[in-house]
């Protein structure tokens, strides 16, 4: 009976990580910009959201107060920092160093304005119902599965059958090759971070009822989206969302033998596992190097 | 006053020592590592065990501390030898991550989350130096026998295959060189100097806990560098300076919510971060646009 618990927490959980990493997938794939502020635009969605419900604007103005400040985030930081610094050179080190520090300022900002402590937006969705005896799975791990399949599915066809995706995908193979076709390198890549970022919308606002939120999440989502990045193989969107998926997975199943403390010891062995003895990931193409 | 102002250069004699040693792989070997803190950490709590346990004498616990970090950074030279770039982040960040829950779960030799109390103050030939003033004598004189092996290290032949490894990996490797020993001894070098920080760190507060070895501290470290200037000798310690003495200019504005004072010294060492990778990427120090 654990094991099915586990088992099925676990998939609510690896469905809100596939959520959250294939945004910063998506964007590092295409754009090849190592944007570690992904955490920090998960953060302002969560807050966003936690905010306007908490004035009681309902359901649907949260989620689209969510969305609007996730992109803004997105092409605002895009716009004013990425775009400078790819200008005179980009080393992969530099633009790291800047989406770090922008994280930084960010989880602490939003730690003045809300304060430090967790806040969990309240909702009988969350109350668990008990469906065979001894397992209690509560309404929102179905949604956050629900949402997990429709969401994915819909980038998997975005990325396949839109202009905008095969724009995406070319980008990722050869920005030069993109250019020689009369489009514009820039605006595609702001493509990638409207949609990267408005992709985590989902996982934030379910990760506020469920697990509640702090400012400091931010880094553990950065770390999760990274480990499922590399785990899935980078470049690979497909690769990331199993990843997540087993990540969420082996983190919960993990609780049969470990303490809870360990679990997100665990995914960093996962994924130091990988880096060292497969580092082109589950459905990578190419080495690290 | 006094004892504050030498308690403030303990405390950046200290951190200029990581920042430093973390300079010497970021800067000249191109390992950008998120995972500094963790031989801070062990530095820290090797040296405080052996201090309670076999000798407080400073020849007997620093070095100690010395050879434990050095040892577990092999862990770190693993991956350092097969990936490059965003795939090593991770994996500092992985070990980061890994050694803080082992730091917090490893009760007999870390005090887990309560963390070490009563380490006895270092022992150099029978006189036990503990007071700020006496210890900020002590903590320089070590930052300057760190700045001298680094330079000389540096400036050595061996300098030299760094700066070649993190220039072109394959053009050094074609030229005969040993690539995986030379990153190898000197991720080995740098984590074994970063735990002499730990040491200092352990016996000077005579008691350490978790808190100060955890992910923050590995990025405030790395801020010192970016923000002093990666790849210059003076970048480092001026970054480490800036940053330390920060919460005080902050304190200095009354205007400015007390409470407040750790987050407001946050944002601005992250958006001054930001700003310098816009506009001037050496840093503060470096002169050349970028690395």
């Amino acid at each position: 009976m654990l094991a099915i618990q586990l088992a099925i927490t676990g998939l609510q959980t690896g469905a809100l990580y596939a959520l959250t990493a294939v945004g910063f997938s998506l964007i590092f794939g295409s754009t090849r910009i190592f944007h570690f502020a992904h955490g920090a635009t998960f953060v302002i969605a969560a807050y966003f959201f936690y905010a306007a419900f908490g004035a009681g604007w309902g359901l649907i103005p949260g989620i689209l107060a969510s969305a609007l400040g996730a992109v803004a985030f997105g092409l605002v930081l895009d716009r004013l920092v990425y775009v400078p610094i790819q200008r005179h050179e980009g080393s992969f080190f530099t633009v790291f160093v800047a989406s770090f520090g922008v994280g930084i300022a960010v989880q602490n900002v939003i730690g003045m304005i809300f304060g430090r402590g967790f806040v969990t937006v309240n909702t009988s969705l969350s109350r668990s119902v008990e469906l065979v005896p001894g397992v209690y799975v509560s309404p929102l791990a179905w949604i956050a599965i629900a949402c997990a399949a429709v969401f994915l599915a819909a980038l998997q066809f975005f990325m396949r059958r839109t202009h905008t995706g095969m724009a995406l995908r070319a980008l990722s193979d050869n920005p030069e090759l993109v250019r020689t076709f009369g489009l514009n390198p820039r605006r595609i890549q702001a493509a990638a971070f409207a949609i990267g970022s408005v992709i985590v919308v989902p996982a934030a606002i379910i990760t506020s009822a469920t697990t509640g939120l702090n400012p400091a999440i931010g880094h553990h989502v950065m770390l999760i989206s990274l480990a499922a990045t590399i785990v899935g193989g980078i470049g690979s969107i497909s690769g990331t969302m199993l990843a997540g998926v087993l990540l969420g997975l082996a983190e919960s199943l993990a609780l049969l033998v470990v303490d809870s403390q360990w679990t997100e010891a665990v995914t960093f062995g996962i994924l130091f596992a990988f880096i060292i003895i497969r580092p082109s990931g589950l459905l990578g193409r190419a080495a690290a190097h | 006053m006094e004892a504050y102002i030498f308690n403030l250069v303990n405390l950046i004699a200290i951190y200029s020592i990581l920042a430093v040693t973390l300079n010497f792989i970021m800067g000249y070997a191109g390992i950008y590592s998120l995972a500094h803190a963790v031989f801070f950490g062990l530095g820290a709590y090797s040296s405080a065990w052996v201090a309670q346990h076999v000798s407080p004498s400073i020849f007997v616990s620093y070095p100690a501390a010395m050879v434990a970090a050095g040892a577990v950074s092999l862990l770190l030279a693993l991956p350092a030898l097969r990936v490059r770039g965003e795939y090593f982040v991770a994996a500092s960040l992985g070990l980061q991550v890994l050694s803080v829950t082992i730091f917090s779960e490893w009760k007999s030799f870390t005090g887990g989350i309560g963390g070490v109390l009563a380490i006895p103050p270092v022992d150099i030939l029978g006189l036990e130096v503990f007071r700020p003033a006496q210890f900020a004598v002590l903590s320089v004189i070590v930052l300057v026998v760190v700045l001298l092996v680094i330079n000389a290290l540096v400036h050595s032949s061996f300098g030299r295959n760094l700066r070649a490894i993190r220039d072109s990996e394959s053009a050094a490797a074609s030229f005969g060189k040993n690539v995986p020993m030379i990153k190898t001894i000197s991720v080995v070098i740098s984590a074994a100097l970063a735990a002499v920080a730990g040491a200092l760190y352990a016996s000077y507060l005579s008691f350490i806990n978790v808190e100060s070895f955890t992910l923050d501290t590995s990025v405030l470290v790395m801020a010192m560098v970016i923000i002093g200037g990666t790849g210059t000798v003076a970048g480092p310690i001026v970054g480490a300076a800036l940053l330390l003495l920060l919460p005080s200019v902050i304190s200095y504005f009354d205007f400015l919510p007390r409470t407040e004072i750790g987050s407001l010294q946050q944002i601005i060492y992250g958006l001054g971060m930001t700003l310098l990778m816009i506009f001037r990427p050496g840093g503060i120090v470096g002169r050349r646009s970028g690395t």
